[in-house]
This record gives structure tokens, C-alpha cells and sequence, in this order.
């Protein structure tokens, strides 16, 4: 009975959903009033709804109710409670729910929170919200539901959480992503009523900016947390697979990226309008299309979740229908709009412009690389495949002139700037970059690659210019520090972001020239050694966890004979499914990772062993960590909550 | 150009997308990997993993059926096929290793250490079994980039006239053998 109140829960938020849909666009339509003031209501009482539906799930979850075919397939009673709620998104149906949970949930924030914008412009975007809404609930209710039944015959265990799943890092990479995806629908959703107004004006981008930034925020933090994961689980020391799932995910990164760069300039300049809505729409569509390309098994992936052609064949409706429909309103209401702003080209206009020129390129290149196997397939040309070194290779080039703009990007000025005094300055800060990584790399490493070094030299560039750039904009009257505070939490947020884009270059560079790893057969006593380290393996012991059981290699490290750390390389198989998985230890630290992994059991009581030295690999996730705090910190600044008032009055 | 005219192109880069990805929904993505089926093996000229001195050309391989099977020692999965290919090869099939080492890239000055790789290799291969007639070592992947390898492990099953008749990603064991490579080497046997 349960589950069938939860399925029954989904149909009504559907139905508000959909009255969500018709009554603020007919409203703005003819001028009623009244029916678009319905529209907040209405979005509170649909995310009410599924928030209760989802409750279920994690109920009928927690209560081992095997009747339930999702719960059957996704859980077992040995499996721990906090991994029970997760499994409720570890599976496609789930997945979907959750899903829909942020879009309500997102819905209903819009709806709580936009009482400043004028009614016409609300129920547009609550409107546009509602038409998402109902699509994925439809989908969920017709093709996907995670209340579906195993009566009569159900199991009396069940299937258990895929192991790989069975981490901190799987509890919060999904909600997080999907909570970039849907938040990239909001910004959708301006741009949309944008349109459908006619308006186009700054005040559009004026209110998208903070959600957009949020939504921004939450998908760096996701993609982040989803390298970590596979660095911690995966059990080889990868971070980046350039997987098509991963891809999917990093292409409404790159095209957000641009997004609120560019409504930056819409915002303060007025110029840029109509590149920036399609942007608005384009980083929402590729979270759908690379929702489809994960969801219908359209191209083989790791990360490989059931393939069903009917549902594929349902998102791809779905999104000819989203997609379509915006683009052909764009292609029709486009050609209205003109740029007010007049800008030279030494202009900070101009650095956005090229800064957006690059991320869109960048993102062609991951959706080429992605979709190209399948369509060369399908132009019957045979068949081709693109792998990491595609990607690795563009990416590598793509950066050099990507990172030495971002340097010197905070200093331009809008309209026109002074070439010659800038140039001279880029000249100074051009040969301290070079001469800090010299002095960097070269007394720690033997050998220097040329590239290796002009990556290093980019991502110290970039930090270099950030901070003159914070000298050069601090200066007060009275003290400096408070010339810092004066700067703005915005502009804290460009630094912090920024100098993250650099720890990332920094590390990927690093890690990528300088990891080094040994296999390695070891009995209990051998030592091994791997650049300053060395790893005593003091034997094997069992292990038995809630629902797994297994061995932990235990190794200490020393250096010049000083105790470091002892590790626990663990290798567990798990009861129910009977699979194994490497758990690695990790020694994690700011300079070095160092990383081991338990292989096989080999005669007379040796074991195999992997040891990984990975300099500077944290900064990657650090790195990722500053990115997306600087899209939190865009939305605590004052001035955003000033400008929505003043919006208000005018 | 038109603004109007121009504002239309996303719209149309789209609908152009949109067909593409409803064919792909009715078609097999593992056939993607089928791409070198029925040409001959790219012509190359590498050395033996064990012995430096010893080159291989695409034109020794000929003159009978062979298994040219893509593997390293770093991927668990190659390792686990060691000892069914084995026994393959104690039943008569030929097979050729080409080994990949996925971590060297020399444009971050890698440094590439042969003589720990060999005492590898050996290590491996004296404990999971040798199905190996012989490696040829591919460091700078460019054979494996022409027969269109997209990881390891993956078996190409090549005829004696150099012409290859399957291309298999994914390891090989009794089931995949019975299904796919068994029903060719008969053909190829009568």
C-alpha cells in the first residue's frame, strides 16, 4: 500500500505541475493577473508532493520491503542504513527521482524567492519550470517508476547497493550534480521568459546572474567530488577517464563557465544579449543531451546504466521538444535585439568575448570527441574510435592560450584600456612566472619537460595576475586592508576562482609528469622503496566488514627511517554479489598523495602490491573546492541583494 | 549575413544533432568497435619487447592464423585472461602480444625503464602462464592507434593473409571464445 501512496504522490504533484504549466503562461498571455498569481502556490504544492513521494522511497528502502522491485535490486537488509537511503539514487529509477526532487525543490525556491520581479517575467519562469517539471514526472510515472512491484513472487533478499557505490563520495556526487543540472534550468528559465517577453534587457540578467552562479557553484562541486571518487574507489590512482558520462557532465560546466562570464557583461555593459540567452539555453540542453547519452545507452560507457530504447527514445523527445522549441523561439525573436554598449578591442568586453570563444570551443571538442564515433557510424563511414589522447591532446593546446588571457583578464577595464603601460607590466609578470617555476621545479625535479614547464609557468601566470591585480585594486584612501574589504565578496569570488583554475592546471601538470608507481610481490618484512619513501609490508589481515568480507595489507611507511603512516590496502568481496573491489589506501597529503593498492595472493604467502607516489594531486580537488565556493560566495554579496530591491522598485 | 537567417542556426545544428542521436538509439553501440573488420593489419615496424634487436614487420606475421592480443600488465582484467589464453595456445592457436604501456608520455618527460618492464613481464608471465609466441612493443601506441584500440584488453583474430576477422574488447574466456572466435577458426580450418 505504501509504495502505491508514493506512486499516487508523483501523479498529483504531476497534475500541479502542469497547472503550473498552463495558468502563469496563459496569464502572461492575456494580461490575467490572477492566474499568474497562482503560479507561486502551485510550485510549493508540486515539490510538497514529490519531496512526500521521495520520503516513501527512502522508507520503503529503510523498512527492506523487497516486494518493491527498485529496493529488490538496489538494496539488501545487511547493507547500512545511511548506504539504504543512498541506494534510493544509486539506481536509473531513483536517479530520475532525485532528479525530480531538485527540480521541484528548485521550482519552489524560484517561486519563493522572486517576489521582487515583476508578475509578467514570474510566471513566465515559473511557468517555463513547470513544463520540466511535468516532463521528467511523466517520465518517471510512465517509463520509470521506482515504486514498481515484484508481487507475487518477490525475493526475501535482495540484490544489494553495487559496491563500487558503497562510499562517502557516492552519497553526495549525484544530489550535487543533479543540483547543478536543475539549477541550470532556472537560468533556462529566464532566458526562455526573456524571450517570451521580448525584453532583453540587463534586468534579465541582473536577476539570472546569483542562480545561475549557484547552480554553477554545485556543478563544480559535483564534477570534483566525482574525481575524487573514482581516484579513492576505481583503485588505480585515475581522476579523469574522459568517459562520455563524465563528459556529460563537463560540457554544461564549460558552456556555464562561459554563461556567467558573458552575463557579466550583459549585466554591466548591455552588450552580448542574445549570445548570452543562447547560452543560457545551450548549458541547459547539453544536461539534457548528456542525460540521454547516459540514460539510453546510446554510447558505451563505464559507467553503463541500463539501455532501453524506449526510454531513450522518451528523453530524446523530451529534449527535440525543450531544445527545439527554444531554439526556434530564439532563432524568431533574435534578430530584435540590439547591443547598446561600444567597446574597443584592449576592452574587458573583448577578454570576456575571447574567454567565451575558448570555453565554447573547448566544449565542441568534448561534444565532437563524445558524438563523433556514433555519427561517423551512422554516415556510414565505418567506424573510428576517439580516446584520452583526443581529448588530452586538445586540451594541452587549447590551455596555453586559454590560461595566459585568464592572467591578465582582472586588469582590463570596460570600454578601453591604455595597451602600452598593461604591456609592460604583462612583460614584468611574464619573466617572474617564469623565474618562480624555475625555481620551483627545477632544484626538485631532475628533468623539466618543456611542456611540463610551460604549463607549471601558466598556472603560476594566472595566479600571479591575480593577485597585482588585488595591489593594483585595493589602494584606499585610508588603509589598505580596508581597500581589501571594499573590493566585494564578486570580487573575491573571481579571485578565489581563478587562482582554483591554476591549483587545477598546476596539478594536473604535476601529477600527470611526475606520479611514478611500482608493482611490486612482497612478503611480510620485504621493503620497497619508491622515490624518498619506503613501504615495510607487514603482512595480511582479515577483515569483515557489515557486509563484505576480505584482506587488509598492511604497510608502514618510513622515511630516513621515520615513521610516516601505516596503510590498510584493503581487497573486499562483497557477500552478496560475490564481487571484488580494491579499496585503496591513501596516504593523503598537500604535497603528495601517496596511494596503495592490495593485488593478489601469490604463493608462499607473498602479495602483490601497487604503489603509487602522486605529487600535487590534491590540488586538483582543491582547486575544484575554491571554484565552486566562488559561485556560493556571488550570492552572500550585498550588492546582489541591493540590486533586487532597487529591480523591485523600478 | 541576415541576422535573421543567423539566428536560426543553432536551431538548425540542432534538428541536424536530433537525427543523428534517434539513429543511434536503434543501433548497436558495441559495433563501434568493429571498425578494422575485413581490412589488412596496418603495416608497422616495431621491436620485440624482450629483445631490442629483434624488429617485427606486419609481413612476418603471415602465413597463418593468429590472435594479436593487446595487453599489459598494469590492466587486472589482461592479467586474468592470461591463463584461459593459455591454454588456447596449448590447444595450437597461435598468439601474438602487443604490448601497451599506458603510462609513459613522453611530451611530460616520462622516463621509459625497458629493464624493469622486462622483469615484469617475465614475473607476470611466469605466474599467470605464457600464451605469447611472442610481444612486440608498441610505445608509442601508433599500431594500436591504427587498428583503432580503445583499451586493453582487446584480440584482433587475423587470418593468414593479414586480413582481420574480429575485433574483441573485453577479455576472453570459454563463453566468448565458444560464441564468437570458435565458429571462425572453423571456418578457417576447413
Amino acid at each position: 500500500m505504501i509504495p502505491e501512496i508514493g506512486y499516487f504522490s508523483l501523479v498529483l504533484a504531476m497534475g500541479l505541475s502542469l497547472l503550473l504549466c498552463i495558468f502563469p503562461l496563459w496569464g502572461a498571455y492575456t494580461g490575467n493577473l490572477r492566474l499568474m498569481r497562482a503560479a507561486p502556490s502551485l510550485a510549493v504544492g508540486q515539490c510538497l508532493f514529490v519531496l512526500f513521494s521521495f520520503a516513501i522511497l527512502i522508507y520503503v528502502t529503510l523498512t527492506d520491503d523487497f516486494t518493491v522491485a527498485y529496493v529488490a535490486h538496489h538494496s539488501s537488509t545487511t547493507l547500512p542504513w545511511y548506504y539504504k537511503v543512498t541506494s534510493t539514487w544509486g539506481g536509473h529509477e531513483g536517479a530520475i527521482l532525485l532528479w525530480l526532487v531538485m527540480q521541484s525543490s528548485w521550482t519552489a525556491l524560484v517561486a519563493l524567492m522572486s517576489n521582487s520581479l515583476p508578475w509578467v517575467l514570474r510566471a513566465r519562469v515559473l511557468g517555463v519550470l513547470g513544463f520540466l517539471g511535468v516532463g521528467f514526472m511523466l517520465y518517471t510515472l510512465w517509463m520509470s517508476s521506482p515504486f514498481e512491484r515484484l508481487l507475487p513472487y518477490y525475493p526475501v533478499e535482495g540484490r544489494d547497493l553495487n559496491p563500487l557505490l558503497q562510499d562517502p563520495g557516492m552519497i553526495i556526487h549525484p544530489p550535487l550534480l543533479y543540483m547543478g543540472y536543475v539549477g541550470l534550468s532556472v537560468s533556462f528559465a529566464f532566458a526562455i521568459a526573456a524571450l517570451l517577453t521580448g525584453k532583453l534587457d540587463n534586468t534579465w540578467a541582473k536577476w539570472s546572474r546569483p542562480w545561475t552562479m549557484v547552480a554553477w557553484g554545485f556543478l563544480t562541486l559535483g564534477i570534483t567530488i566525482g574525481s575524487w571518487w573514482a581516484y579513492a574507489e576505481l583503485g588505480w590512482g585515475g581522476w579523469w577517464f574522459w568517459d562520455p558520462v563524465e563528459n556529460a557532465s563537463l560540457m554544461p560546466w564549460l558552456v556555464a563557465t562561459a554563461l556567467l562570464h558573458s552575463l557579466a557583461v550583459t549585466e554591466k555593459r548591455g552588450v552580448f544579449k542574445s549570445w548570452t540567452v543562447l547560452l543560457a539555453i545551450t548549458a541547459f540542453s547539453l544536461c539534457l543531451l548528456g542525460t540521454f547519452i547516459v540514460r539510453s545507452g546510446i554510447i558505451v560507457s563505464v559507467h553503463a546504466f541500463a539501455t532501453d530504447p524506449d526510454r531513450g527514445l522518451y528523453i530524446l523527445s523530451f529534449l527535440g521538444v525543450v531544445v527545439g522549441g527554444s531554439l526556434a523561439l530564439y532563432a524568431m525573436r533574435v534578430s530584435e535585439v540590439y547591443s547598446e554598449g561600444r567597446y574597443k578591442f584592449a576592452s574587458r568586453e573583448v577578454t570576456l568575448w575571447a574567454n567565451n570563444i575558448f570555453l565554447v570551443v573547448a566544449t565542441l571538442i568534448v561534444l565532437l570527441g563524445t558524438l563523433l564515433p556514433m555519427i561517423h557510424k551512422e554516415l556510414g563511414l565505418g567506424t573510428i574510435s576517439i580516446g584520452v589522447p583526443f581529448f588530452n591532446q586538445m586540451f594541452s593546446i587549447l590551455v596555453v592560450p586559454f590560461a595566459l588571457l585568464l592572467g591578465i583578464a582582472p586588469m582590463m577595464r570596460w570600454k578601453q584600456n591604455q595597451l602600452p603601460p598593461m604591456v609592460k607590466k604583462w612583460g614584468g609578470m611574464l619573466v617572474l612566472a617564469l623565474a618562480l617555476t624555475a625555481l620551483w621545479l627545477l632544484p626538485n625535479y631532475e628533468y623539466v619537460a618543456p611542456m611540463t614547464f610551460i604549463s607549471t609557468a601558466l598556472a603560476v601566470w594566472i595566479t600571479l595576475g591575480t593577485l597585482l591585480d588585488i595591489f593594483d585594486k585595493a589602494p584606499a584612501q585610508d588603509s589598505f586592508a580596508n581597500g581589501l574589504k571594499r573590493l566585494g565578496l564578486s570580487y573575491w569570488a573571481m579571485v578565489l576562482g581563478h587562482i582554483g583554475i591554476a591549483f587545477v592546471i598546476a596539478s594536473v601538470t604535476l601529477t600527470s609528469a611526475y606520479s611514478v608507481e611500482r608493482s611490486v610481490s612482497m612478503k611480510p618484512g620485504d621493503v620497497a622503496q619508491l622515490n624518498e619513501y619506503s613501504y615495510r609490508f607487514d603482512g595480511v589481515k582479515e577483515i569483515r566488514g557489515p557486509n563484505y568480507s576480505g584482506h587488509a595489507g598492511v604497510v608502514t611507511v618510513l622515511k630516513d627511517d621515520k615513521f610516516i603512516v601505516e596503510l590498510y590496502a584493503e581487497k573486499r568481496l562483497y557477500d552478496i554479489g560475490m564481487q571484488f573491489m580494491t579499496e585503496a589506501a591513501i596516504d593523503d597529503g598537500f604535497f603528495r598523495d601517496l596511494y596503495l593498492a592490495l593485488g593478489e595472493q601469490l604463493s608462499e604467502g607473498a602479495w602483490s602490491l601497487r604503489i603509487y607516489h602522486k605529487p600535487y594531486v590534491r590540488w586538483m580537488w582543491l582547486g575544484g573546492i575554491l571554484i565552486s565556493l566562488a559561485g556560493f560566495m556571488v550570492v552572500a554579496d550585498k550588492r546582489y541583494r541591493r540590486r533586487k530591491i532597487k529591480g523591485a522598485v523600478a | 549575413m541576415n541576422k535573421k537567417l543567423l539566428g536560426f542556426i543553432p536551431f538548425l545544428i540542432f534538428i541536424f544533432l536530433c537525427v543523428f542521436l534517434y539513429q543511434g538509439l536503434f543501433g548497436n553501440p558495441r559495433e563501434l568497435q568493429t571498425g578494422r573488420i575485413g581490412q589488412t593489419m596496418p603495416s608497422f615496424v616495431l621491436p620485440d619487447l624482450m629483445d631490442e634487436s629483434k624488429q617485427w614487420r606486419d609481413t612476418d606475421l603471415k602465413g597463418d592464423v593468429y590472435l594479436l592480443n593487446v595487453w599489459g600488465t598494469w590492466c587486472p582484467t589482461c592479467i586474468a585472461e592470461l591463463g584461459y589464453l593459455t591454454e588456447l595456445r596449448e590447444h595450437g592457436v597461435r598468439i601474438i602480444g602487443l604490448y601497451y604501456e599506458q603510462a609513459y608520455d613522453p611530451d611530460f618527460g616520462d622516463q621509459f625503464d625497458i629493464n624493469a618492464l622486462r622483469n615484469e613481464v617475465q614475473n607476470m608471465l611466469d605466474r599467470a602462464g605464457n600464451p605469447y609466441q611472442f610481444n612486440i612493443l608498441d610505445l608509442d601506441r601508433t599500431l594500436a592507434l591504427d587498428l583503432g584500440v580503445s583499451g586493453a584488453p582487446e584480440t584482433f583474430l587475423v587470418d593468414a593473409n593479414g586480413t582481420i576477422l574480429l575485433h574483441h574488447t573485453g577479455d576472453i574466456n570459454p563463453r566468448v571464445w565458444r560464441a564468437k572466435f570458435a565458429p571462425v577458426m572453423q571456418e578457417l580450418s576447413e
